[in-house]
């Protein structure tokens, strides 16, 4: 089955609509972060006001000490207060999740296919093909994957970085011989980190968006799905395969290298959860905001 | 007592807190200090050779010099705190602390050829810094490991990892959050003694 790249780009233009349906500005909108006042803080506020107003007329001692007293009691509110406030970004409330039913289904279908299909594959795979093999191809994939950081570092502004990229990918090119060996790993300015159109649209300021949990691909949001579905046209592979399932089994032989490396990872995560679910959303999007940080 | 005896002794005592301060571990000298021992006794022959729940009861009570269970338990239940008796407040610190030494010395022990990285220590404001390391792979790959810590207790103990941005303490928070939003302070303790009892 051949399909020519003007239908594939078409069928991917169609999901993007799709995905475009849910992205209204108002879903967008709604998980920017709005300044939340902490009802703590107010209300500390406003009793210090009256123990002041306590203060102005001193007429017994007494009365003094006990606004003192809770002049005191009101600074460590305060304290609390702000110790509450480096984490005062209701967390809770980092993504909204309208969707968590279906979501949660396909965690489970995602949880299955890692235990039931995947691990096992790669643990085989992993088996057969020595550690420092596997590295290599995967490291020959990040290398190849290029031009979707590089394209996102400059859609962001990022010259600098953007030239860091460059510099990676050359080095591992051309010493590292087709990517296969990370040299450039010896240069700590060499070490940008990852850049995708999700984190692109985020510097443009367009929000999250609802949570969503995409069957095989795991934790995105409506923004970010969107940007793996751009990044796809900036992925050298989808050129180069010449059909859909081709491309479609390079990345299936892809993540089974990348998982081969990464086993027990998941399982840890998840021994060490109460709620595995609300732990990944939670841990998705804190490390999502850090990268889109940096 | 008189007034000039009271002087002296104070005198005295500022004269000997003095240097003590003076040579208190930094935060980054404490985390340092802290997987310098636990990597020396994961390298050594004969603690290799122990059974498995040994080996996390070991590394378990090495992890506990260093971290701040109780601070740590206040910020992952931030107002929750509060809403918390004092029985159940101390259960919850027994058993947060639990859950978490079991999974970091399960992890601990799979920990394989990662070289630590210290690449500086920041002081977030009075009393809490931040250690900011990094845990190098063989292929090069650095993952960033941030300790929070805090001198509350009197030493500078750890009350929060940040792992590529992932903060522990919020992580655990929101999904207390979501039990507790459903259920009673009872009901998370009893999903946690459930869980412990099977780590």
């Amino acid at each position: 089955m051949r399909i020519d790249p003007v239908r594939k780009a078409l069928y991917v233009v169609a999901v993007a609509a799709l995905l475009g349906v849910f992205c209204s500005p108002a879903a967008a909108g709604e998980i920017r972060n709005e300044p939340i006042e902490l009802p703590g803080l107010l209300l500390a506020q406003q009793s210090r006001e009256s123990a002041n107003d306590q203060l102005a007329t001193p007429r017994f001692e007494l009365l003094a000490q006990a606004a003192q007293a809770k002049e005191d009691e009101d600074d460590k509110k305060d304290e609390d207060a702000d110790d509450d406030d480096e984490y005062a970004d209701d967390d809770v409330k980092l993504i909204s999740d309208p969707l968590i039913k279906v979501n949660n289904d396909f965690y489970i279908l995602n949880d299955r296919l890692y235990f039931w299909v995947l691990k096992p594959v790669a643990r085989g795979y992993g088996f057969i093909i020595p550690q420092e093999l596997r590295a290599a191809v995967r490291n020959v994939f990040y290398n190849i994957r290029f031009p979707v950081r590089f394209i996102n570092c400059l859609l962001q502004g990022k010259g600098q970085k953007a030239s860091y990229e460059f510099g990676r990918f050359f080095i591992n090119t051309t010493a590292g011989f087709l990517g296969i060996a990370n040299v450039a790993a010896k240069y700590p300015h060499l070490q940008p980190s990852k850049e995708d159109l999700g984190q692109t649209f985020a510097v443009w300021g367009i929000g999250y968006g609802p949570y969503l949990m995409l069957p095989f691909f795991g934790p995105s949001s409506v923004r970010d799905g969107l940007g793996l579905v751009g990044d796809t046209f900036l992925d050298p592979l989808f050129w180069l395969s010449p059909d859909t399932r081709t491309s479609i089994e390079i990345r299936a032989g892809e993540t089974v290298n990348d998982t081969s490396l990464r086993i027990g990872e998941y399982e840890a995560l998840k021994a060490a959860a109460l709620d595995p679910y609300v732990m990944i959303r939670n841990a998705w999007v804190q490390n999502r905001n850090k990268l889109i940080a940096e | 007592m008189n007034r000039r005896f009271t002087g002296w002794i104070l005198i005295l005592a500022i004269l000997i807190v003095l240097p003590l301060q003076a040579y208190a571990a930094t935060p980054q000298e404490t985390v340092e200090a802290g997987v310098n021992k636990v990597l020396k006794t994961l390298s050594d022959p004969a603690f290799k050779t122990k059974p498995k729940d040994q080996k996390i009861t070991a590394i378990s009570t090495e992890i506990e010099s260093v971290f701040d269970f109780e601070e740590l338990s206040k910020r992952t239940l931030g107002r929750e705190w509060k809403n918390f008796s004092a029985e159940q407040q101390t259960e919850f610190v027994k058993l947060f602390k639990e859950l978490l030494q079991g999974v970091y010395a399960d992890r601990l022990l799979a920990y394989s050829d990662q070289k630590v990285i210290y690449d500086k220590e920041i002081m977030i404001k009075e009393g809490q810094a931040e250690v900011q390391s990094y845990l190098q792979t063989s292929d090069g790959t650095k993952i960033p490991l941030f300790y929070r810590m805090t001198d509350k207790s009197g030493s500078w103990k750890v009350y929060d990892m940040v792992i590529e941005g992932v903060s522990m303490v919020k992580n655990y928070r929101t999904q207390f959050r979501e039990i507790l939003s459903n259920g009673s302070a009872d009901k998370l303790l009893e999903i946690l003694r459930e869980k412990t009892k099977k780590s």
